[in-house]
Order: structure tokens, then C-alpha cells, then sequence
């Protein structure tokens, strides 16, 4: 029996997708993901259970499992990306895990006022001085040298995190992060919050990919609440979604291309950036396009509008895209050099269950919006590499930045007639959804619990995690000065990390 | 050779400064640091650096070292975690003004001080990141703030018009 057949035929709850385990099924699915390949997106815990989350074919199915004196079997020794959320886990409820890989704390560094903050029995710290320790794994100091450090204050622009490197002759020989340094307690702010709260918390989880946490966040509602939007909200949600796509793209080779020393390239990128920014504003009316959906509806300032923007976004900068890529491929030594960095695996893409372009980027083609309805007729491919550089994964932002910019194009005549969209207001006594869209760096995916109109539960997951874990290991056989521009080509995220 | 290098000294250096002078001739340096934000602060500071706006002409430039900065830019609410380093990289900041300063005649007299700047609502009074267990909170009636930029986050012009009322300070 393969991993999703066992899911499937397990216990079944309320809800179609989400399936209860006995703590015999839980260890034999433990077994059997040994061989199978299914991709796990996060496991998380309300309290009571603990839930994984696997994507089968780009449809969310999750496991559940009741804590048993506040335990349960890890699932990090056949998912070492499960290692952060067990942690997590721990951090955040003082649940145990047994058998895990790591039980290092990775958010509280006895740092917070409150240890557990989500768990039975709360237990208020003494105010902490001085700066959070950093407490490396057993092996890391293993044939080391020297020991560096990198970050969290940085005086660059990203949210702060810090990575310990152990070198040797000078090339680092492994890496280890500490995160937590932004983590602002989201999954309890989200607690109780109402729905429009909690969207807002949503926009704000990580600037650059703000839409597509809005839009997970409303879909997952709406599924709780089998609320069905109209097929033109779907549609305007599809063009915030690539043009947040297209921003975030030009943004990040802007700055890998800094970083590069082609600032003349990073200046075009960001030109280009500037000019998309000016023409959407005063139709979405938020530059970085925060608070533009919610459940039911979407929230631009100027709705009637946005297929005239599509069409004026595919006209005026389609062309600049293909001249600025021409330019990135003859600019002098920028390909080459980075044909040197963080070279990754298709193999070590599957391992760590890594999606998005740095996936794409080493061969591996999964994309969410070919999965997602309102995508029909627009999404045609993913742009695919095979040699996972820090070349290809630039060859593929540009790819998908074109891309888009097409869909873009196709978008602004069923869009041209918008109405204005009400506020639908939410109804429903519970409800539980969950919903998966591909963000710029790949799936984000949201879990709700609902009652009356009031958010109990939210669980979110995008490729943060297991992306930090290839960072980790791709900066091995790098010198430091590699670190910020690895954690640029790969779309190392803090903020999105630490929640 | 040594005679031309001991002219360029005599020239160049004898008047070395012993702190760099600030303010429409020479840039203000800035140190950013998130203190547990989204981000989106951040990234409309980095837009500063790139065409269209001209933040190196208006006299600002970013540095990655708080030994070298003159003014400390703050993004973000301030997280438990973060707000030792934010204490620490303040600590490591030039002091306003050293006291064996001796070149009296070339410095400019419009800026120097060592300051601190909040940009955006998080920073400034936690916006939607309200005080918790992980969160202080902003930075507004803790520290003395010397300018506060409004926005959730602000816009580049609205962070260059802050950054602007620098020059307008003695
Ligand atoms: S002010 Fe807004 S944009 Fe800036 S860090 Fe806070 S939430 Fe993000």
C-alpha cells in the first residue's frame, strides 16, 4: 500500500481531505514514506492532534493523530524538512517528539516572555540578557577549522536570521542557521482574530508574496464555508497573483544582479519594477499589493480597471522583459559566474521536497497552477532548467516573469467588463478548509478553522522551510561572501519562516 | 616617487578627519536593521538605492556596518529576540560627536549627531504586530526617536522626504 492509499483509508473526518490515524497507522506511514515519495508540506498541531499535510498531485491530504500524553512518533528521520516544524511544534506547545532528528529549540532562544505560548500551562521566563545563544548540532564543529558567523544584523534590506559556518581552507564545510529572530507569534495572533483581521495578518507574513498569502488565506475560507467566488474574482485574483509574480521576480534578479557587480542590469530590474509598481498603483491601490483580497471578493481600489492595466502591463513591458534578458545572457561574465553558485540537484530537490522555481530550476516540473481551476486556458508551462546553477534559477525568474506577462495579456479582455464587487460577509456556524496556490517561490498553503465568522485555528506552509534546509547544504564548498547571494538565488526567507 | 607620494600625504591626508563630516557634501550613512518585520519596509529602502530615485545624490548612502554609520534606520516591530542585537548595533555606532576632534574647520556643521530613525508603522508603534510574548512592540516613548516615517509600509518618496528633514536639523 503506497503513503496516499493509507491516508485515504484511514479513519474519515467532517472534511473530504483530512483523515484520523491511530498511532499504529501513523508509525506505518512512517515506513512507508521511507520508499514513497510523497511530498510533505508541514505538520502542525491545534493542541490536541497533530496534523501532516502531503501534496498528492497538487491536492492537499492530510493525516491526523491525537497526542498521546502529549507525544507522537517523528516523522523527521524520513523527512528531515519535518525537523523545523517538530521543532516548531515543541517551541510553541511543549509537545515531545519521539524519535526526532533534532530537538533543538529553533524559534525560542529563551528569548520570550513566555515559554510554550500555545501550550496547556503557560510558564512566564525572567526577562533574558544579553544576545540568544547559538546552539550548534553535535557534528557541526566535525573537521572545522575556524568558526564564522553570519548575521542577523546584516544592513541589508531582508528580514534577519543568522546562518554558523564551520570552515575549512577557507570553503565552508557545513552550515547551520538560527531562526526565530522575526518571529512575531502569528499562529496565535490568528487565533481568535475575526476573518478580516486575519487576512490582514496574512498580507503581512512576508512582503513579496503577499498576494498569494491573501489569496491562499480567502480560498481556504471560502472552502471551509463552501462559499464558490465568481469566476471574475477568480480571474482578477489570477492577475494579482502573476503580477505579484512578475514584481517579485524583477526585484530578486534586481538584487542577485547587485550583488553580481551588474548594477547596470540591477538598475534596468529595478526601472522596470518602478514602472509596473506606478501603473498598478492606482488600481490596486497598495504598492507591494497588501490588502487586496478577502474571503469572497477582492479589494482594489479601482476594480473596473485592472483589465485595462493587464493590457497596458503586456504592451509596454513584454518587450522590455525579452531585451533586459538578452542583456543578463551577454552581460559580461554575470552567466558564467553564476553558473558557479549553488549548484542543486534534482535529487536533492526531491529529498528535501523543495518546490517552485529552484525546483524548476534543477529539472523537477511541479507547478500548483496547473492544478488550479482558475488557471484553465491561461497557465501553458513552467519554465525548466536542468543543471539547478544559480544561472538557471535566474533563467527561470525571467522565464516566468514573460510568462506571466502573457497571461497577463489574455487576462485584460475577460476582465475588461469588472463590475463592482460587494463584500460578500461570511456565514456558517464551523467550518475547516484548506487551500494551496503557487506563490513566486512556490505552493503556499493555508489550513483554517472556523466559527461563527471567527478564525479558531490557522495553519501556513509555503517553501520556506524546506528551502532553508537547501540553503544550509548547497553553501557547503562556498566562501562566506557566498551567503547573501545564495540566500537570494534560493529565496531564503525569514519572515515567512519564523511566522 | 616618494616625493610625489609625500606631496599627495601633505595634501590628502594632513587634513584627514578624524570623523566624517556629513550633510549636502558628503553622504549620511545609514545602517538598516529589521527588527522582526515583513519585510515590506525593507524593501521599499532597498528601491531607494536604484533608478528612478536618487538616493545617493540626495546625499544618503546605506553602509553593512554600524561602526560606519551615522544614523540607524529601523524596520519592523521590535521582537524579544531582536532587541538585544538592536541594542548591540547601537552600542557599536560612532558616538555623536568624538571629543579629540581637532580639524575644527572642516566640519560641517549641518549634521552630526547619532541618530535613530523608525520607518513604518511596525517600527514605530508595533502596527498589526501588537506587543506579545515574541514582540515588544515599536520603538515610540522607549528610545528617543529623531524622525518617524509613517506607512505600512511608506513609500520611497515618503522615506526620501523623511530622510530629507535631516538636512534642516543642526
Ligand atoms: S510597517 Fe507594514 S510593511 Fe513595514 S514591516 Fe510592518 S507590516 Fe511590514
Amino acid at each position: 500500500m503506497n503513503a496516499v492509499s493509507l491516508i485515504r483509508n484511514a479513519e474519515p473526518t467532517q472534511t473530504p481531505w483530512r483523515f484520523r490515524f491511530d498511532e499504529t497507522r501513523w508509525c506505518t506511514l512512517i515506513h512507508v514514506l521511507e520508499k514513497d515519495p510523497l511530498l510533505l508540506m508541514g505538520l502542525w498541531c491545534d493542541g490536541q492532534d497533530i496534523h501532516a499535510v502531503f501534496l498528492d498531485e497538487g491536492q492537499p491530504i492530510v493525516a491526523t493523530l491525537a497526542l498521546e500524553n502529549g507525544r507522537y512518533p517523528a516523522l523527521s528521520p524520513v523527512r528531515e524538512v519535518a525537523s523545523f516544524d517538530e521543532r516548531i511544534i515543541c517551541d510553541l506547545y511543549g509537545v515531545e517528539v519521539m524519535g526526532a532528528l533534532d530537538d533543538r529549540p529553533l524559534l525560542d532562544h529563551n528569548m520570550w516572555q513566555v515559554s510554550m505560548p500555545m501550550g496547556r500551562r503557560l510558564q512566564f521566563n525572567e526577562n533574558h540578557k544579553g544576545l540568544p545563544h547559538f546552539y550548534p548540532s553535535d557534528q557541526f564543529f566535525q573537521g572545522a577549522e575556524l568558526l564564522e558567523g553570519w548575521g542577523p544584523a546584516t544592513g541589508n534590506m531582508d528580514p534577519p536570521f543568522h546562518v554558523s559556518v564551520a570552515l575549512r581552507c577557507g570553503y565552508i564545510l557545513r552550515a547551520e542557521s538560527q531562526m526565530g529572530y522575526t518571529h512575531r507569534g502569528l499562529a496565535l495572533r490568528w487565533c481568535h482574530s475575526s476573518i478580516k483581521e486575519a487576512c490582514r495578518l496574512s498580507a503581512r507574513v512576508s512582503a513579496g508574496v503577499s498576494v498569494a498569502h491573501q489569496v491562499a488565506f480567502c480560498m481556504a475560507v471560502e472552502n471551509a464555508y463552501g462559499i464558490c467566488v465568481a469566476s471574475d474574482i477568480s480571474l482578477i485574483r489570477v492577475a494579482l497573483l502573476e503580477l505579484e509574480r512578475i514584481i517579485h521576480h524583477l526585484y530578486k534578479l534586481a538584487i542577485l544582479a547587485h550583488l553580481m557587480g551588474a548594477d547596470l542590469i540591477a538598475h534596468r530590474c529595478m526601472s522596470l519594477r518602478e514602472d509596473i509598481l506606478e501603473a498598478q498603483i492606482p488600481i490596486t491601490g497598495s504598492r507591494l499589493l497588501v490588502d487586496v483580497c478577502l474571503p469572497g471578493t477582492v479589494t482594489l481600489s479601482n476594480v473596473c480597471r485592472i483589465g485595462e492595466l493587464c493590457y497596458k502591463l503586456y504592451i509596454n513591458i513584454y518587450e522590455k522583459i525579452i531585451s533586459l534578458e538578452n542583456t543578463w545572457r551577454v552581460y559580461p561574465g554575470l552567466m558564467t559566474r553564476l553558473m558557479s553558485l549553488g549548484s542543486i540537484s534534482r535529487e536533492e530537490v526531491v529529498q528535501f521536497g523543495v518546490e517552485g522555481p529552484v525546483a524548476r530550476a534543477s529539472g523537477k516540473e511541479e507547478d500548483q497552477r496547473k492544478m488550479m481551476p482558475s488557471y484553465a486556458g491561461l497557465w501553458r508551462y513552467s519554465s525548466v532548467q536542468r543543471q539547478g546553477t544559480g544561472n538557471d534559477r535566474s533563467l527561470v525568474l525571467f522565464n516566468e516573469v514573460t510568462e506571466s506577462l502573457r497571461m497577463l495579456g489574455m487576462l485584460a479582455d475577460p476582465l475588461n467588463t469588472s463590475s463592482v464587487i460587494k463584500d460578500m460577509g461570511y456565514w456558517g456556524e464551523k467550518g475547516e478548509g484548506i487551500a494551496v496556490v503557487e506563490g513566486p517561490w512556490g505552493p503556499v498553503l493555508y489550513w483554517v478553522q472556523l466559527s461563527q465568522g471567527y478564525v479558531s485555528h490557522v495553519f501556513q506552509r509555503g517553501p520556506e522551510k524546506a528551502i532553508q534546509l537547501l540553503f544550509e547544504r548547497s553553501l557547503q564548498n562556498h566562501t562566506m561572501d557566498k551567503i547573501p547571494l545564495l540566500a537570494c538565488s534560493l529565496g531564503v526567507n525569514a519572515a515567512a519562516f519564523d511566522l | 616617487m616618494w616625493m610625489i607620494r609625500a606631496v599627495l600625504d601633505n595634501v590628502f591626508l594632513r587634513k584627514r578627519q578624524s570623523i566624517k563630516p556629513a550633510g549636502q557634501y558628503w553622504p549620511i550613512w545609514f545602517f538598516h536593521i529589521d527588527t522582526g518585520g515583513c519585510g515590506g519596509c525593507g524593501m521599499e529602502l532597498q528601491a531607494l538605492s536604484y533608478m528612478p530615485y536618487d538616493f545617493h545624490k540626495e546625499g544618503f548612502g546605506f553602509v553593512t556596518t554600524p561602526r560606519a554609520a551615522d544614523i540607524l534606520l529601523v524596520t519592523g516591530p521590535v521582537t524579544h529576540t531582536m532587541s538585544p542585537i538592536l541594542e548591540a548595533v547601537w552600542e557599536a555606532m560612532p558616538k555623536d560627536q568624538p571629543s579629540d576632534f581637532e580639524e575644527e574647520e572642516i566640519r560641517k556643521p549641518q549634521f552630526n549627531f547619532k541618530g535613530i530613525i523608525t520607518v513604518g508603522e511596525c517600527a514605530i508603534n508595533g502596527g498589526i504586530f501588537s506587543e506579545n510574548y515574541a514582540v515588544i512592540g515599536g520603538l515610540e516613548g522607549k528610545v528617543p526617536i529623531d524622525i518617524t516615517i509613517r506607512g505600512c509600509p511608506p513609500t520611497p518618496i515618503d522615506i526620501l522626504n523623511g530622510l530629507r528633514t535631516l538636512f534642516e536639523r543642526k
